[in-house]
């Protein structure tokens, strides 16, 4: 039964859509065995189950896993019980879409009348009422005879306030009726018939028609964003190159106003496209793909520096001007930074991405400096596995010293645990610590300097607590 | 015979198969079906490929929407879609060939060659492309609605994923008509409730819907439901924003979600997907051999499930274990047994344990994927927390921010952002900040995200600016004591259970059961009651209109819908003071049944919380939806465009 439940339904299904197109009469699920097979004993279904059962098949489905419970219960709960005769045919027939077929069994008189009626609604004098209640329904119902603007418009009107998707239908059939002129003056009046059209052109992908409607209606900072959109999903690059150009140049000079944050994105847009072009992405292409975030990009640019102490500024894949360019926050800066330099194992480079020189006085020494929890760092780069030296320079710079001291216990950095242990004065639990390691290994003989020095110093700061 | 209200939501089932044979046997000749792979799963729900044979259909194929399947001259195609344009133009586009090829003979509407069943509804511009891609009169339209679809005790779905992309983001009502039908078939199922509450536009926009369709006939039976509560879902993006603390909840987080089936796929699930490959910690993900599983989140399929669902995550993942350690022993048992009573245990009892073992397996190997996914559960906890009770907005921005650069979720830390938009409010200047580092970390095609969730009111709007005089007044720092919508109607409906100025949360004080303290908010650890389940359960506690009408005082956009009148919950307190005394009040409910539906996609820590007021109160409630989504999906909807 367990395997029958592993491979129910994936299985088949990669098959099918193979069968789909080889056509191979071999490879062809052929449905029609499968009831044969499913009553014909559980050894055959195990073999085969995989080969024919998209759904499962009600005979085993109450055996195993699928629909069982409720195919089971249902087959002692007819239809009837449920909802009536009447209710049934009704549903029956609201699925149905047209609606003209004729009911069997009328008198010749009434069906003369019924004709009558429809010839006079079709050709005459259209009937509102009833042709919204057929759109509501999902029937198909002519429109042609709405001819007066008044009567399209009331025929909106109507839609409009049941909702749903005749509202679209009798959009696109007054666009088609109507001039341009009439037809937006329409959809000025309605905002809610607007947004309809605007759904319906986006769904459709006709791009151009979409941005076009939505300057029309003073939608600038939506249409700029598509305009944005469009550009971005060219595959072509230079054209792409000069479609982000153009928008760029338009958007500053339009003068309805600028959001500062797609100003900036289209600029960086701009900027990136440009960069890619100068500077071809090599290596990791497997692992960011055609389309390069920013910071994969700026991943990738710290694989090739190869200068960490004094960034070439004028290169523009290097990070530090790559990441100016981008707008790149400090914070990720640092992140990306870290991990790239993490993963190639060069860590004498984080050193360098960690300085500040403090910007009030140049000629103190550089200053480590963080943009994100520190902690966060530790962390990270115990994942990646970095040495215990490097872990332990990043929890020096940990202030908070019972903080520190789980921190370090939890990347297993001894000798930053004895730092902690120190600060905190833990001369006890460094004593156990000490009894712990290793004999005569490098951690043990920094233990013992610790708890000497702490043995020593002790006095010294009471001391100098009471002088003060 | 008296058929139980479970009974009844089950028979769904048969009235689409009802449904699906009158459009299959409407078209004559040997047929083949060509399904849309997003269909496949719900149709499942529906019927068998047996039942389907039976129908008449041969073949079953995928759709590709890259090739179309060729047809043999003797076979009619069927293919079933989703009523959505793109898909469908597709489609349209893949049959245009034929149009040209085969001139169709015959204009007879029965002996057309080709099908397409929209799914749940054939829009009325589906005819008009029809027609402008030279297809009429080969092609023929259907359209097949399967309605509620039964996922779980208490638990129904429509199965459309995408209504909550065109109704709230798009502002496009089209697929509202096929969710009142559905609405109306559950009338006809269980009768016409005493009362209808709407919470919401589309809410109140779906009853007047009910109301055009006509007339439904009387249902045979008595009605089961006492009252309907029908919500848009933004009258409640809270609950589906925060991380619940439930079992179904967790899981629906993680792994992907298909017709009440989720996928346990550790390579691939959701959390991991949703993160920048190259900033991972490890240096790829443990290749998973092991094939990816299923469980199906049915009671009445999986046992473990059904005890574990609605349970705190700790609970559940701990009660798990404890199951997987017992199930062992009971195996082991095996090796003390002599032959004869080997023979007998293998034959009986070992098949059952097996399949309990495997189910068991699934689950423990599931938590511990949640485990490993959620990472520091307690510091998103504490997050959260702090933005539902504003607690020192500033912190919370860097804090976030902070998240974006070292465990940078797609979706996930956006959803954040919109919690404490939300919550706290964003001002547009802080979304740019925000929205600058979101585009560098996943690329600047994502721009378009801010508008959509603005549409939604789930960010701020951004404003252009405008170089004039006034800007200078509108920048001095005016201190704003001004509280959102949501704080104001979440503190006048007492939702917020954490902050201290609720000195007792609001559920189980009058429900005549003083010995259950604990209250539905243990969905999100004890923060937040869900709205719909509070609804529902001062809907069961109130005992006349006027008490309701003072409970949901202030409440802008609820309706009360009794018999064929609307009203607020005040006006019909007041009506029913002034009128003489044959109108009776609807209240106390004297039918304990409830049906919620969320107009937007339902989320379990919901239904988790319903289901807990239920049990209190002795009532029942059923709960359904569109779909059913966890918050990342929520967000992912505005990526869609």
């Amino acid at each position: 039964m367990e395997s029958q439940f592993d491979n129910t339904d994936e299985n088949y299904w990669n098959r099918s859509s193979r069968a789909a197109f080889s056509f191979d009469d071999e490879d062809d699920v052929d449905l029609g065995d499968a009831g044969v097979r499913g009553s014909s004993g559980h050894a055959s279904q195990n073999s085969k189950w995989d080969n024919n059962s998209i759904f499962n098949d009600d005979t085993i489905s109450e055996a195993s896993f699928d629909n069982s419970a409720a195919l089971g219960t249902l087959n002692h709960l007819s239809i009837k019980a449920i909802l009536s005769d009447e209710a049934l045919s009704l549903v029956l027939q609201e699925q149905t879409l047209d609606d003209h077929v004729m009911p069997k069994g009328v008198t010749p008189e009434e069906e003369l009348k019924l004709l009558r009626r429809q010839i006079q609604s079709t050709l005459y004098s259209p009937n509102l009422e009833a042709t919204a209640q057929k759109l509501l329904h999902g029937k198909v119902a002519p429109l042609e005879m709405f001819k007066s603007l008044l009567e399209k418009r009331q025929l909106l009107d109507m839609v409009l306030a049941n909702g749903g998707d005749a509202i679209i239908g009798v959009l696109l059939f007054l666009k088609r009726t109507l001039n341009t002129t009439q037809f937006h003056n329409i959809l000025q009046q309605r905002p809610k018939a607007l947004e309809h059209y605007l759904s319906y052109l986006r769904q459709s992908g006709d791009v151009s028609h979409y941005i076009d409607i939505l300057q029309r209606f003073g939608r600038h900072q939506e249409a700029a964003l598509r305009q944005f959109q469009a550009a971005m999903t060219c595959s072509e690059l230079t054209t792409r190159k000069q479609q982000l150009q153009r928008l760029v140049d338009a958007y500053a000079s339009a003068g309805v106003g600028v959001i500062s944050l797609y100003e900036q994105v289209f600029h960086a847009a701009l900027k990136l496209q440009l960069v890619k072009e100068k500077e071809p992405v090599t290596g990791l292409a497997q692992q960011i793909g055609d389309e390069p975030t920013p910071i994969e990009f700026l991943y990738v640019c710290c694989t090739q520096n190869k200068n960490w102490k004094e960034q070439d500024m004028l290169k523009l894949s290097s990070p530090q001007r790559f990441a100016a360019d981008q707008e790149i926050s400090p914070a990720q800066y640092e992140w990306t930074a870290l991990n790239e330099r993490a993963h190639a194992q060069a860590y004498a480079d984080l050193e360098c991405i960690f300085e500040r020189v403090s910007g009030w006085n140049p000629l103190k020494t550089k200053q480590f400096h963080i943009s994100f929890d520190l902690s966060l760092a530790v962390q990270r780069l115990f994942e990646l596995q970095a040495p215990a030296t490097v872990l332990q320079l990043f929890l020096s710079k940990m202030s908070n010293s019972p903080e520190k001291l789980a921190l370090a216990q939890r990347v297993k950095c001894i000798k930053a645990v004895i730092d902690a242990m120190v600060s905190l004065k833990q001369q006890q639990e460094l004593q156990q610590l000490k009894e712990t390691l290793p004999e005569r290994s490098e951690e043990q003989f920094y233990c013992e300097n610790a708890l000497k020095l702490l043995q020593s110093k002790r006095w010294t700061t009471d001391n100098i607590k009471l002088k003060l | 015979m008296e058929v139980t209200l479970e009974k009844k939501l089950q028979g769904f089932q048969l009235v689409a198969q009802e449904k699906l044979q009158a459009i299959l046997c409407s078209i004559p000749g040997k047929k083949e079906l060509i399904l849309e792979p997003e269909l496949i799963k719900p149709l499942e729900h529906v019927c068998t490929a047996s039942w389907l044979k039976l129908k008449g259909i041969q073949r079953i194929y995928k759709h590709d929407a890259k090739q179309r399947l060729p047809r043999a001259a003797d076979l009619v195609h069927i293919y079933m879609i989703r009523s959505l344009l793109g898909p469908y133009q597709t489609l349209l586009r893949q049959l245009q060939p034929v149009a040209t090829n085969e001139p169709s003979e015959s204009t007879d509407l029965a002996l057309r060659m080709f099908h397409i069943i929209c799914v749940p509804n054939c829009y009325a511009y589906f005819h008009a492309l029809l027609e402008q891609a030279g297809l009429w009169g080969v092609v023929q339209l259907h359209h097949y609605n399967w309605d509620f679809i039964y996922l779980d005790q208490g638990v129904l779905s429509l199965e459309l994923p995408n209504l909550y992309e065109g109704l709230y983001l798009q502002g496009n009502s089209s697929v509202l008509p096929a969710v009142a039908t559905s609405l109306r078939l559950l009338q006809m199922i269980c009768g016409k409730p005493t009362v209808t509450i709407t919470f919401g536009n589309h809410s109140a926009q779906l009853l007047q819907l009910m109301k055009a369709l006509g007339k439904v006939p009387q249902p045979q039976n008595p009605p089961d439901f006492g009252a309907w509560l029908i919500i848009d879902r933004d009258k409640d993006y809270t609950s589906t924003l925060l991380t619940p603390a439930i079992y179904a909840g967790l899981l629906l987080e993680v792994f992907q979600l298909r017709a009440g089936e989720i996928i346990i796929d550790n390579a691939n699930n959701k959390i991991r997907n949703q993160k920048v490959q190259l900033l991972q910690g490890k240096t790829s993900p443990p290749p998973n051999a092991v094939k990816p599983s299923c469980i199906r989140l049915n009671s009445d399929c999986d046992e473990i499930y059904g005890d574990n669902r609605y349970k705190h995550f700790a609970q559940a993942s701990s009660l798990v274990r404890a199951q997987v350690k017992a199930l062992g022993l009971e195996l082991q048992k095996l090796n003390d047994m002599q032959l004869e009573e080997m023979h007998d245990y293998v034959a009986r009892k070992l098949p059952k344990l097996t399949e309990l073992k495997a189910k068991v397996l699934r689950h423990l190997n599931a938590s511990e994927i949640v485990i490993q996914m959620l990472g520091n559960f307690r510091r998103l906890q504490t997050l959260e927390e702090d933005i539902l009770n504003n607690v020192s907005r500033k912190r919370l921005l860097t804090e976030i921010d902070e998240l974006l650069t070292t465990d940078g979720q797609r979706y996930n830390t956006l959803r954040l952002l919109c919690l404490l938009h939300l919550c706290a409010g964003v001002a547009p200047e802080e979304l740019q900040s925000f929205a600058r580092n979101y585009c560098n970390m996943f690329g600047h095609r994502e721009l378009c995200v801010f508008q959509q969730l603005a549409q939604a009111g789930l960010l701020p709007v951004l404003v252009p600016e405008r170089k004039s005089s006034a800007k200078l007044l509108s920048n001095l720092p005016l201190p704003k004591f001004q509280q959102t919508e949501f704080q104001a109607n979440a503190n006048r409906l007492k939702l917020l259970t954490s902050c201290a100025d609720v000195e007792q949360p609001a559920c189980g004080s009058s429900s005549g059961h003083p010995a259950i303290k604990s209250c539905p908010s243990f969905v999100f650890n004890g923060m937040y009651i869900p709205l719909a389940a509070q609804l529902c359960s001062m809907l069961l506690n109130v005992n006349s209109a006027e008490q309701l009408a003072a409970k949901l005082a202030m409440i802008e956009g609820l309706q009360l819908h009794v018999g064929a009148e609307s009203n607020t919950p005040k006006a019909y307190a007041a009506q029913l003071k002034m009128a003489s005394t044959e109108t009776t009040d609807v209240f106390p409910l004297r039918l304990r049944n409830l049906f919620v539906f969320v107009v937007g996609g339902a989320n379990y820590a919901e239904i988790a919380a319903c289901d807990f007021v239920a049990k209190l109160t002795g009532a029942k409630i059923t709960v359904a939806s569109d779909t059913l989504l966890a918050g990342s999906d929520l967000i992912a909807a505005a990526f869609n465009s």
